[in-house]
């Protein structure tokens, strides 16, 4: 089963964009639910995305690159 | 808290390594505490006490007014008298207000008491450029500590050793100051090198102080450099590699002690020596290198060494002026290609 990683609609404030500034997971790599995966920084201030569920990690969105709340920035499969 | 995946490809960010390595001896030492400008519920302007606060709660993890004399001579006084501060001077920059507490306090304190009076303390400050915060917030100043004998100075290139100095550095019985670049941090508005985020383990372990390491082996060429100048050297390294040259890449770590040793073992392979800093080009880390080969009786190189460091000028604020003047792979490149012509 694949799970979608989405920038959470509540992480920040605002509908301000953000951008990626580190995976602190390779792609490929096993994660377990709960898992610090990715920080994203919106305006200075850093914000952590968690894996949602365990599985393989499928990275979609790079270091770098601008996302917005909603954004699929990786999949996992169980 | 600073929480990380379990996996075991787990990375960290240079921020994140710091913050670790801090709480986890905060965990086994009631003695080690904070201070600094915004390290409290903001978690320092560059990320590396993020989660602190949190865990250990404001007795010990203290934020400062904007008054750097009083608060690192009031680590001073805590550490002579027991306690194991850590310290932040936000930017090197800023040392100017509180050389006195530094220089003639934090490093000379053990000395006149004739070592019964040790100042165990990490002053640990950011460095660098690259992201356009003008002239009084992006120097390196490498040479300006290093040069003046008592304390320890470390420059961590990566999270794995930011994490393992930062651990020897509180552990330690003797003033260290812990250089971090800020492009190294894994925080975006600073520029981020990616290379720096790398894997790092959960547990506590030391990186000795001291020790050089040899990042990439070669046999053509030795390059040396420190902090985020070793990525431009390992980028330079590829580069030569497509030329058919192999070029080998010391990351210095430390500059005091300073590891002469791997230095000239390795020029004394290649007989070729570039040295890369980002600090200003006269009177620092690239004539010291290049010094300590140089008087060495063994010396036998085959080219004139080289220096890729920052020109002898104010950091310029525009981008194209400081993006200019910043060593990068390209010059480090055209420097080994004159070497080759030179001769």
């Amino acid at each position: 089963m694949t799970t979608d990683i989405t920038v959470p609609a509540d992480l920040w404030e605002g509908e301000t964009e953000g951008v990626i500034t580190a995976w602190l997971v390779n792609d490929g790599a096993e994660v377990a639910q709960g898992d610090l995966v990715a920080e994203v920084m919106v305006e200075k201030a850093q914000y952590e995305i968690e894996a949602p569920v365990s599985g393989r990690l499928s990275i979609t969105k790079e270091e770098d690159e601008v996302v917005s709340k909603g954004t699929l920035i990786a999949t996992l499969q169980a | 808290m600073t929480t990380a995946t379990k996996s075991a490809s787990r990375k960290l960010t240079t921020a994140r390594a710091m913050a670790e390595a801090t709480a986890q001896e905060m965990r086994i030492d009631p003695r080690v505490f904070v201070m600094g400008e915004d390290v409290g519920p903001l978690g320092g302007v560059f990320g590396n006490t993020r989660g602190l606060f949190d865990e250990f709660g404001a007795e010990r993890v203290r934020d400062t007014p904007i008054s750097e004399t009083a608060f690192i001579g009031a680590a001073v006084g805590a550490a002579s008298d027991g306690m194991r501060p850590i310290v932040e001077l936000m930017f090197v920059d800023f040392f100017g207000v509180c050389m006195d507490a530094i220089y003639n306090l934090m490093a000379k304190n053990t000395y006149f008491s004739g070592g019964k009076v040790p100042v165990p303390m990490v002053l640990m400050t950011s460095t660098g450029g690259g992201y356009s915060d003008a002239g009084q917030h992006s120097q390196c100043l490498y040479g300006t500590f290093a040069h003046l004998p008592g304390m320890k100075v470390v420059v961590p290139s990566n999270a794995f050793d930011a994490k393992g100095l930062m651990t020897a550095a509180i552990r330690d019985d003797n003033p260290v100051v812990f250089m971090y670049h800020k492009a190294l941090q894994g925080m975006g508005w600073l520029g981020t090198e990616k290379g720096a985020t790398v894997a790092v383990p959960e547990e506590a372990y030391t990186v000795e102080i001291g020790k050089a390491a040899v990042t990439r082996e070669g046999q053509d060429l030795t390059l040396v450099s420190l902090g985020a100048g070793v990525h431009h050297c390992l980028r330079a390294a590829q580069a030569l590699e497509e030329e058919g040259f192999s070029a080998e890449v010391i990351d210095l770590r430390s500059l005091v002690p300073l590891d002469r040793d791997t230095v000239r073992e390795s020029v004394a392979k290649t007989g070729r020596l570039i040295v890369v800093d980002e600090d200003y080009h006269s009177y620092g880390v690239s004539g010291e290198i290049i010094a300590s080969v140089a008087e060495h009786p063994g010396c036998r190189l085959r080219a004139a060494p080289k220096r890729v460091a920052y020109p002898d000028i104010p950091i310029p604020f525009a981008p194209t002026m400081e993006q200019w003047a910043l060593p990068n792979a390209d010059k480090i490149v055209a420097a080994f290609h004159q070497m080759l012509t030179d001769n």
